[in-house]
């Protein structure tokens, strides 16, 4: 990981101002595009309830509607609400508890960026292996850990979001950072028969720049720019013409692995391993030869022997590559001889595309020099153009600069829908028309605008959430939900239900098994050795894991704005069958065997808490004829370690 | 669609999915007046799918899709092509097409045709015991697609675009009209391997998870291989059902202490129920071994007869889309030695497929059941490495049968040589929007929206061939 830290970018918020005269202009632009509201704290009645400036704007709210917020939940459910949310496992105690102490503790367990890292995974369609005709994906780990190393160091958000689309062109940054550039890299590639005339191989690499414009647009700025491929948007302020000046980006780079050290060091590995290559290439024809050689071992020997000596003789051999991108305009060309397509890829260089009318890369009209968004337009009142070789650096630029408010919604958004179950806005991926209106747009703006003031800090952002009143209430309020049925006013907390990821980790984690090494590479899921935390569970885009398939987790071959939660007999029948329960059942049961009270260590374990007295009876009676793991089986499946109230 | 009902459905899906209609009732009624408006008891649907009726009087109920992944030719089957013999060898006018590959001249086919049934259908030697049901095929013989990759092709012929960020065909249509059976999915997938692509071809990808294709390898018939986790190990009779009743009493005490008004904590143990009757309900459904010996003699040996017969199992029990590929890779995918090939190829299948329509038609199901026959794309014409065929997209041939189409009916017309197709062509868009008019569904109104626009399987596309109609 990088050993310095970016100096914080200055922060210039641009503020409208409420009931002062604001540009017309910018009042009649959809919400999502105007500049941050400035808002009072909101004044209320019970000005005792208030934790933090978040509370205020939810009570002004709940008050209006008459509604009371719950009461605060108590100290064993907020511990364990806030383990799991923050670090994605169960508490081990709960002695001596303070939030905002377990807060700042969590924070600081490096587990925090494990769980975090998984949610911007979702979004960027991470995989560890991508179709079998590309280079090496070998390394795309060393992107996931990069992420979970990121959100430990709370790197602020806009450095983040740059190193992702351009530490390689950035002063800032070395080659070792360059597996950031996984989110690029990792992109999903369609397949190319060359073999086929231009004018279809054209079509695929459009749908190819489609989906990194559609990641882009959706993931850090919450607009379905995909949509303006083929005309202008129809709800939204995008045009054709923007589509095409930021496809020019994709269409100037190429997915490639990038070495992680310098170029010095880098040249001679670059040509050892092509020396190598063509050995290898050898001893392979050598090998299917007929008939077989006589002196065949020799042979090889000595091959063996040259290839060794290489290795030995070039420092850093086995360097490890980045799943990356190079700056690289594509052309796809027809074939000179024959028929058939070249893709002809001129390194170093950027290109700008002409407008596809309705789409179609064969009925091309005007060039369209890349640049931002037009609505978005940079300080001189024109989009940002974008003119050092792809613009890589610039569109992250712009995103940061010229697109601010919007910016930092989108990412403030997700935020808040991760802790509390549901957005502010419940399309996290959609801030345009055709998305869901903020149920509190003041709160947004002023928690957005905050969050800027406070260095861009993720870490600042969880602290103002989880120690507001609001998330601090308790989530069994039957009084609030005739009032609030859908939970819009956040008059109680959401009962969330465990991802995959946290449920499986809890498994093995109160069975006393969790392998807790962080970072490295994948391991198959379905392992009966794999107790490593889920995250590190081999994800293939082309055959997703069958245990992640129907546990709701996302398809990896696009941006995933929010999981599904669906609740299936598949599911269950993992959890009454399945080999995860059964074996760690077995490692609870042998953890707890002998104590004096069985049934008290499961429930201190697994819910930090006393059995009920009916409990302790059910479970006493069961024990009678089965055995300790039958009743971890039973807990272990059971809805209380499900759903965290 | 309506934004409004999308909503609704997103909370269907969370808190009812899978549940038979007396459990989602009794939790609508827990739900009490915050969510049970109108809107959310239309969105429930019958058997959980969006749709709560048909957009027509449904002709088919359900879909069993043969798929022959590799591509066949149609000249060898159902399309004879006499000028195939005249021009053997040459290249005329009309079979001058571009292919993938380099190509030949065309290459005869040899096989004989004969009339069958009342209506006459010309079919070849290949598929003697087939042409018995002559009169229940409705041959397509003007099928085209887009793209002379296998990739490309399977993702349109299953999802509906070249790229692999949409839905299934299956999982619109489980989504759509749900599913008959509570203690099985809606959508299965067999096959004995893995076509090529392999999982993105069922996928449900923005549609919730519980519309993806369960895929079922049953090259090994043992129901608790095809099914993951079906059958506790370790288990011995009781033991498990002790567990439940515990794991039961603990989760509505757990709800019950929380007010009794979260309706995912009462889905969630139907949901452990269901997964319990499933592993019985699941197992026998997937049970070859209980038919009787003149059933397993009628569909013959192999993967294929194997497959054909728990697509009737499947179908038998309300599953709504049922697909069988041929098998793994792409075993139809004839570059050399076509002849030797298909024959083989063409022995394999013809028994069973004789023996699952009159087996449907028996069961009275083949009326309300559509079977559909066909590739990703077809063949050349013309020869590749002297004795095989490359890809072709211009023109193929695929059959429907049952499920209120015409019986003994030729639809549209490939060229002369069977290469591209000339009358009524009928693309893969207009193949799925027949079949979705059949299953009773208006392919322009069965959407769903994601990522800022409607999305539907025929994307922009899609006329429904009404001259195959029954």
């Amino acid at each position: 990981m990088q050993k310095f830290r970016l100096a914080c970018v200055t922060v210039i918020v641009v503020f409208l101002t409420a009931g002062t005269a604001v540009a017309k202009d910018e009042k009649e632009r959809p919400w999502a595009f105007r500049p941050l509201l400035k808002s009072d704290v909101p004044s209320v009645k019970n000005t005792s309830w208030p934790k933090k400036r978040i509370d205020y704007f939810i009570l002004a709210e709940l008050e209006k509607a008459d509604v009371k917020p719950s009461p605060k939940a108590d100290e064993r459910i907020l511990a364990r609400r806030l383990n799991f949310d923050l670090i994605g496992l169960p508490p081990t105690e709960i002695e001596n508890f303070s939030a905002d102490a377990e807060i700042e503790k969590l924070l600081g367990n490096p587990q925090y960026g494990e769980r975090w890292a998984r949610h911007w995974l979702d979004l960027t369609r991470y995989t560890d292996t991508t179709a079998s005709w590309l280079n090496s994906t070998a390394g795309a780990w060393r992107y996931r850990d990069w992420v979970i190393d990121a959100l430990n160091v709370d790197m602020p958000y806009p450095d983040f979001v740059k190193r992702q689309l351009a530490t390689d062109l950035m002063s800032e940054t070395g080659p070792e950072d360059s597996v950031a550039l996984g989110f690029l890299g990792l992109s999903p590639m369609y397949w190319k028969e060359l073999q086929l005339p231009p004018e279809i191989i054209k079509t695929t690499v459009a749908d190819e720049w489609e989906e990194r414009v559609d990641a882009l647009g959706r993931t850090f700025l919450g607009l379905t720019l995909a949509c303006a491929r083929c005309h202008d948007h129809k709800s939204d302020p995008i045009t054709a013409a923007d589509y095409y000046a930021l496809a020019g980006v994709f269409a100037s780079v190429k997915i490639t692995d990038r070495p992680m050290m310098s170029e010095d060091l880098w040249l001679p590995v670059k040509s050892a391993r092509q020396k190598v290559a063509v050995i290898d290439k050898k001893v392979a024809a050598l090998k299917k030869k007929k008939p077989k050689p006589e002196n065949l071992d020799e042979q090889l020997a000595v091959f063996t022997a040259e290839i060794a000596a290489m290795k030995k003789a070039t420092p850093h051999y086995d360097m490890p590559m980045a799943n990356g991108v190079v700056e690289a305009a594509l052309f796809v060309k027809a074939k000179e001889k024959g028929h058939g397509t070249n893709l002809e890829f001129q390194e170093g260089k950027g290109r700008d595309l002409e407008l596809q009318k309705r789409g179609d890369p064969n009925d091309v009209g005007d060039v369209v020099p890349r640049r931002f968004l037009s609505v978005f337009p940079s300080e001189n009142g024109e989009p940002r153009r974008f003119e050092k070789g792809s613009g890589r650096l610039e569109l992250a630029e712009a995103l940061i600069e010229d697109s601010e408010p919007l910016f930092a919604r989108v990412i403030v958004n997700r935020v808040w829908k991760q802790h509390f179950g549901r957005g502010l806005v419940d399309t996290p991926s959609d801030f345009g028309k055709m998305g869901d209106k903020p149920t509190h747009p003041e709160l947004l703006d002023d928690l957005a605008a905050r969050f800027m003031q406070n260095g861009w800090s993720l870490k600042w952002l969880h602290r103002e959430i989880l120690g507001s009143a609001t998330w601090q209430q308790t989530s069994v309020a039957p009084g609030s939900e005739a009032a609030d049925s859908d939970n819009r006013l956040y008059s109680r907390m959401n009962r969330l239900r465990l991802d995959i990821e946290s449920w499986r980790d809890s498994v093995l984690a109160v069975a006393g098994s969790l392998d807790s090494k962080i970072g490295g590479e994948p391991m198959d899921l379905n392992s009966d050795k794999n107790n490593r935390r889920t995250l590190y569970g081999k994800i293939n885009r082309r055959d997703l894991n069958k245990i992640l398939q129907i546990h709701d987790f996302p398809d990896p071959t696009a941006h995933s704005p929010k999981r599904a939660e669906t609740i299936s007999p598949l599911q269950s029948l993992f959890a009454i069958n399945g080999p995860l329960v059964q074996s760690q059942s077995e490692a609870f049961a042998k953890q707890i065997k002998g104590d004096v009270d069985v049934i008290s260590r499961a429930y201190e374990l697994l819910f930090q808490r006393e059995p009920s007295a009916m409990e302790r009876e059910v479970g006493g009676e069961f024990l009678k004829e089965a055995t300790l793991a039958d009743y971890a089986r039973v807990l272990l499946a059971s809805n209380e370690f499900l759903y965290v109230d | 669609m309506n934004r409004f009902l999308r909503d609704e459905l997103d909370i269907d899906d969370l808190l009812f999915m899978d549940l038979p209609p007396i459990t989602r009732r009794s939790a609508l009624a827990s739900i009490g007046g915050g969510l049970g408006s109108l809107g959310m008891i239309s969105a429930l649907g019958q058997n959980g799918g969006i749709l709560t009726k048909p957009h027509f009087a449904p002709r088919a109920k359900r879909v069993i899709h043969l798929f022959m992944n590799g591509g066949p030719f149609g000249p060898d089957f159902f399309d004879p092509k006499p000028s195939l013999t005249k021009y053997a060898g040459q290249r005329p006018e009309g079979a001058d097409l571009r292919t993938e590959r380099p190509t030949g001249g065309l290459m005869e086919v040899s096989y004989k045709y004969a009339n069958h049934g009342q209506s006459g259908l010309s079919i070849s030697e290949l598929l003697p015991m087939t042409a018995k049901h002559a009169d229940d095929l409705c041959i397509l013989r003007s099928c085209y697609t887009d793209n002379p990759n296998h990739g490309p092709a399977l993702l349109l012929m299953n999802n509906g675009t070249m790229t692999p960020r949409v839905p299934s065909m299956g999982a619109w249509t489980s989504y759509g009209l749900g599913n008959e059976n509570a203690d099985l999915p809606g959508y299965v997938v067999l096959c004995p391997g893995k076509p090529v692509r392999f999982s993105i071809l069922w996928n449900s990808a923005f549609l919730p998870a519980k519309h993806a294709g369960l895929y079922v390898n049953h090259s090994n018939l043992d129901p608790n291989s095809m099914i993951p986790w079906l059958k506790d190990p370790a288990g011995k009779p009781g033991e498990q059902r002790k567990r439940l009743d515990l794991m039961q009493l603990l989760n509505r005490e757990h709800a019950k202490v929380r007010g009794g008004t979260d309706p995912r904590l009462e889905g969630r143990i139907e949901a452990m129920e269901t997964a319990y009757r499933m592993q019985f309900s699941a197992h026998d459904a997937f049970d070859v071994n209980q038919e009787n010996a003149a059933t397993r003699e009628a569909y013959g040996e192999g993967h294929f007869a194997n497959g054909c017969l728990l697509a009737r199992r499947m179908a038998e029990r309300g599953v709504r889309f049922t697909q069988v590929y041929y098998g793994n890779g792409q075993p139809w995918d004839t570059h050399s030695g076509h002849d030797k090939k298909t024959r083989a190829l063409a022995k394999d299948i013809d028994r069973p497929i004789a023996a699952l329509l009159e087996d449907l038609k028996q069961r009275g199901m083949l009326e309300d059941t559509l079977v559909v026959w066909g590739g990703e794309f077809g063949r050349t014409p013309v020869s590749e490495n002297a004795d095989g065929r490359d890809h072709n997209p211009h023109g193929f041939c695929m059959w429907m049968a049952g499920g209120g189409v015409k019986g003994g009916y030729a639809y549209g017309a490939s060229d002369e040589f069977g290469f591209k197709a000339v009358d009524k062509p009928m693309h893969v868009h207009d193949l799925h929007a027949t079949i979705l008019h059949l299953l009773g569904v208006d392919h322009e109104r069965l959407t769903y929206e994601h990522a800022g626009r409607d999305y539907r399987l025929t994307d922009v596309h899609g006329v429904v061939a009404k001259d195959i109609l029954a």
